[in-house]
């Protein structure tokens, strides 16, 4: 028998109000399964089980508040029993437990479902064969792809449920309920990403356990120092924030709005990648407050290393292009305002700020418009880079490329001058913080010490997420990026 | 590349405008792709020029002379004069009509048209060479191509068709007089429409098939129907012949020699002799040599479900991909192609394909048989309603045939049907929707079908499945 006490839900957080039951005395749970929601002052959480086995007891009601550390549920540890939940979703409304079904519609591999249906499935991405059907017999239901594609998301979830208990109880060992702190070590470890309660100390005030602030520094050292799991869990429930807002945004959006055509006028379906775009698009829009910094760079400096690298890339049989220069300038700025590199998760109110530097590239396809991501710009040569953008962007335009390499970017650069253009408004790549707009590399009028002169120049639109910085730090990021690119040859000192 | 070619490029390229081929292009240019449709003869295609929609009307044209010529029972006596001429004026009004509509559709869809050959060059052009020698030639580059050059009848060696003796079911539908003798290889559904089409005309018709009955593929009790009435027409059969010779005689006519498994030979004397032994791809004219693209061992261009042949970029739909040889078919997978060339998710995932074949009486088909339902793992289920229980059937004059209908014995799924009557063509497409719509026998049998019409049948062809049939022990 598991008794499964309340766990720690944040920094600070003694005690939480069990908004909703996900599972009742007699449920079979899997590990990892939501238990119930629990809500704190600082949000609502998803408790998972941390066992597979069967409910014997829940002990609060909706509504009770519960202190951490206290027993929330009985769970009898052990296999839950598979059969149990496989039958009871093929019984009848009546009761009668429809068992061939699934057997039978296997046969032939056939599926049960009208083409409606089955459209459904493939525009969800969603493998029909896999669904169980709810309708007479098994026939497969709209409402079962919805619920299926549903629980497909969902599939991502344990990471993100298990992220949250391995914060909450794995470190128990050697985590405490309770710890003293000022409250500017609070605030330092908070900004830090350190749980107060797990740095180690010797130091008690009145029996209590007493952490400083060189203690918290410590600890963020040492967990920087290790593989950053805590920031793979942030970002995995980034994500999963992410997700849940466009799945409320998709709802509140999805107010259609009639067109009359007349003669002459021509429809056409939005769909598929199109429609992706369109609700990627207005979501940042509606969400986000953008600002809009403009700027212009003489960029001689960029063009002469490009000139001076281009044979000896050929050499190498690369052709050498002002992408892969203008990321590596975008990496190194970004070092110097990471500000840039964050993105705000709503639900836990922080700034994440992002270690990597894993770029998004916008790229026009035939089928609209799709931003692959290189990942780890600071980290590769430019003849690295150019091979796989070469590969991410042929393969984008092809649509070889998965949904993975599409993700974990936490900036975008669009280069819209690619197609001409002086100045435009991107739109931010949601949950990422920024977005750079450039325009052409072309010879525009310069004036300097009272002379114009022409010169190669670059333009840069940076769009903000005015939430999370404002246009100062927009325009000193600029101002560091147009070093880089006046003087790539900058790129080599750190 | 000839010196003087233009040329011009496209999103869609579609080689061919037959069912399967203007489908695409206009489903494609409805989803906003530039659409190039080339095509050699005729919009429309075998289906309407030279194969379903020209041979439907010489039905009808036939069944109302030989029925107005057999209604003494219903107390009408009558000696219709035919005149042949007429009737393929006719004939060719409606098919003329209807490749007009096909070309106007495509026009106002923004497709565009061009007529030629197209031969692949590489994987990205085609050069379409227009009308015969001399008229010049254009290349056109494509992103996506959709071949849907269909299939031409099979000739059998020795006998290549002449349009004078020795006709394709093409030639056959376009002839200006009607033989008094005429002799059918090929006892299939092409064979087997045109027979009965040249018997109710007033042709002696003599059908002679390689294997032991008509209309191979379908069961025994289906073509059994057919048989039947067909030989009540006068139609004579010979069964396991196969065509081996023939000669032109002094009289203008034709011997036919044929040799059976024990190689004994029989003749038959005709005006002449209809080929109808299957159908083949055409991929000759395409230039596949130019790319890596290669018919199968049936001359098929063989695709996947979302109509792609081996070679990117390269759909392929309708006869030219293979069997069934249909024009519905061929329509469904020209859809597909569009759409995913377009970026949809389509697939071919029919579960279930009809097929009519307009012999008298007529059989529709759907979905599996009870044999091919067990192969498939089903535990099959059927119900059965003879035509002769039917009251419409009765006042058509109608005694024959059946509405079969085969369901999964647990889930009551509808898998397949088998219909011998008249309109049996209409009638499969109930329980096609059933079918696509994974609708159980107690759906069908739970709705009210009008009365007195032959869709009765079906109805009590579900009830029957269910053992609760009324109008049928």
């Amino acid at each position: 028998m598991f008794e499964f006490e309340l766990p720690d839900l944040g920094e600070g957080v003694a005690e939480g109000e069990v908004l909703a039951w996900h599972v009742a005395a007699g449920d079979s749970v899997e590990e990892d399964q939501v238990l119930a929601e629990v809500e704190t002052d600082k949000a609502a959480v998803d408790v998972p089980s941390p066992v597979d086995g069967v409910v014997r007891e829940l002990h609060a009601d909706v509504g009770d508040i519960v202190a951490t550390g206290e027993v929330l549920v009985t769970i009898e540890a052990g296999e839950a029993p598979e059969s149990e939940s496989s039958t009871e979703s093929v019984t009848g409304s009546d009761g009668e437990v429809v068992e061939t079904s699934a057997d039978e519609t296997a046969a032939d591999g056939r599926v049960f479902a009208p083409p409606s249906v089955r459209r459904l499935a493939r525009e969800r991405g969603v493998d029909i064969t896999a669904v169980e059907g709810s309708g007479p017999s098994g026939r497969i239901t709209e409402a079962d792809v919805a619920a299926a594609d549903r629980a497909a998301d969902a599939d991502d979830e344990p990471a993100v449920k298990s992220a949250v208990r391995r914060v909450a109880t794995e470190p128990m060992a050697e985590r405490r309920d309770h710890t003293l702190a000022t409250p500017a070590t609070r605030r330092l470890a908070r900004e830090l990403g350190v749980d107060i309660d797990a740095v180690p100390t010797d130091e008690t005030r009145d029996g209590e356990a007493y952490v400083d602030a060189a203690a918290v520094r410590a600890m963020a050292e040492r967990e920087a120092a290790d593989d950053e799991i805590p920031d793979e869990d942030v970002r995995a429930v980034t994500e999963q924030v992410v997700s849940e807002l466009r799945e409320t945004a998709d709802e509140v959006g999805a107010e259609p709005t009639p067109i009359e055509a007349s003669d002459g006028d021509r429809r056409e379906p939005y769909r598929g990648v199109r429609r992706t775009i369109g609700e990627q698009m207005a979501r940042s829009r509606r969400e986000v407050p953008h600002a809009t910094h403009h700027d212009m760079v003489a960029v001689p400096g960029l063009v002469e290393a490009r000139e001076r690298l281009q044979p000896l890339a050929e050499e190498r049989g690369v052709h050498l292009t002002y992408t892969p220069l203008l990321l590596k300038c975008v990496a190194a700025a970004l070092d110097d305002h990471p500000i840039l590199a964050t993105q705000l998760d709503t639900e836990s109110e922080e700034i994440v700020y992002r270690r990597d530097r894993a770029i998004g590239v916008a790229t026009a396809t035939d089928h609209g418009l799709v931003v692959p991501v290189v990942e780890a710009v600071d980290e590769k040569g430019l003849l690295e880079l150019t091979a796989e953008l070469d590969d991410l962007v042929s393969r984008a335009r092809s649509r070889d490329i998965a949904r993975e390499e599409m993700q974990g970017g936490v900036f975008t650069v669009t280069n819209f001058g690619a197609i001409g253009g002086e100045y435009a408004d991107p739109v931010i790549n949601v949950p990422e913080t920024a977005i750079l707009g450039v325009g052409a590399i072309k010879e525009r009028p310069i004036a300097e010490s009272g002379e114009v002169t022409a010169q190669p120049t670059l333009t840069l639109s940076l769009a903000i997420d005015h939430r999370v910085i404002d246009g100062a730090d927009a325009a000193r990021f600029v101002t560091t990026l147009k070093s880089y690119l006046s003087e790539p040859t900058r790129l080599l000192l750190d | 590349m000839v010196v003087g070619d233009v040329t011009t490029g496209t999103e869609v390229l579609v080689i061919g405008g037959g069912p399967g081929g203007y489908v695409a292009a206009i489903r494609s240019a409805q989803l906003g792709l530039d659409t190039t449709l080339v095509e050699r003869d005729a919009y429309g295609g075998t289906c309407l020029n030279h194969g379903c929609i020209p041979s439907k009307a010489l039905i009808s044209a036939s069944d109302i002379a030989h029925d107005a010529r057999n209604a003494e029972e219903l107390g009408i006596f009558a000696e219709p004069a035919v005149d042949i001429e007429a009737m393929t004026e006719w004939k060719d009004g409606v098919v003329s009509r209807l490749t007009r509509g096909v070309e106007s559709l495509c026009k106002s869809a923004g497709v565009n048209l061009v007529e030629g050959t197209a031969e692949f060059i590489d994987e990205e052009t085609v050069r379409v060479a227009h009308g015969g020698e001399g008229q010049g030639s254009e290349t056109v580059a494509f992103e996506h191509a959709i071949v849907a050059t269909g299939s031409r009848p099979i000739e059998l060696p020795g006998f290549e068709f002449d349009g004078e003796y020795i006709l394709s079911s093409r030639e056959a539908l376009a002839l200006e007089t009607v033989p008094d003798e005429l002799l059918v290889v090929g006892a299939g559904y092409i064979g087997m429409e045109l027979s009965t089409v040249f018997a109710k005309l007033g042709a002696d018709v003599t059908v002679v098939e390689m294997l032991e009955d008509v209309l191979p593929g379908y069961e025994d009790d289906v073509a059994e129907v057919v048989r039947e009435r067909a030989a009540s027409l006068g139609i004579d059969f010979a069964f396991g012949e196969a065509a081996s010779d023939w000669e032109t005689l002094d009289d203008g006519r034709i011997r036919v020699a044929t040799t059976d498994e024990d190689d004994d030979i029989a003749e038959y004397h005709a005006d002449s002799c209809l080929v109808a032994v299957g159908r083949e791809p055409v991929t000759d004219t395409l230039g596949l040599e130019n790319v890596a693209l290669e018919p199968d061992a049936n001359g098929v261009l063989s695709t996947d479900e979302e109509a792609r042949t081996d070679l990117d970029g390269v759909f392929a739909v309708g006869d030219v991909a293979g069997e069934p040889m249909l024009a519905h078919t061929a329509m469904a997978e020209g859809e597909v192609a569009a759409e995913v060339a377009a970026g949809e998710p389509a697939t071919l995932d029919h579960q279930a394909i009809p097929a009519a074949v307009f012999t008298d009486p007529e059989i529709g088909t759907v979905g599996m048989t009870e044999s091919e339902a067990e192969a498939a793992g089903f535990a099959p289920v059927v119900g059965e309603m003879p035509l002769r229980a039917n009251g419409r059937a009765l006042t058509l004059n109608e005694r024959e045939g059946f509405v079969r209908v085969v369901a999964d014995a647990d889930t009551e799924f509808l898998l397949g049907a088998q219909i011998v009557g008249p309109e049996a063509s209409q009638l499969v497409a109930e329980v096609g929707l059933g079918i696509e719509l994974g609708a159980r026998l107690e759906d069908v049998a739970g709705t009210i079908h009008t009365h007195p019409t032959l869709s009765e049948a079906v109805h009590e062809a579900a009830t029957a499945a269910r053992g609760e049939a009324i109008h049928t022990g």
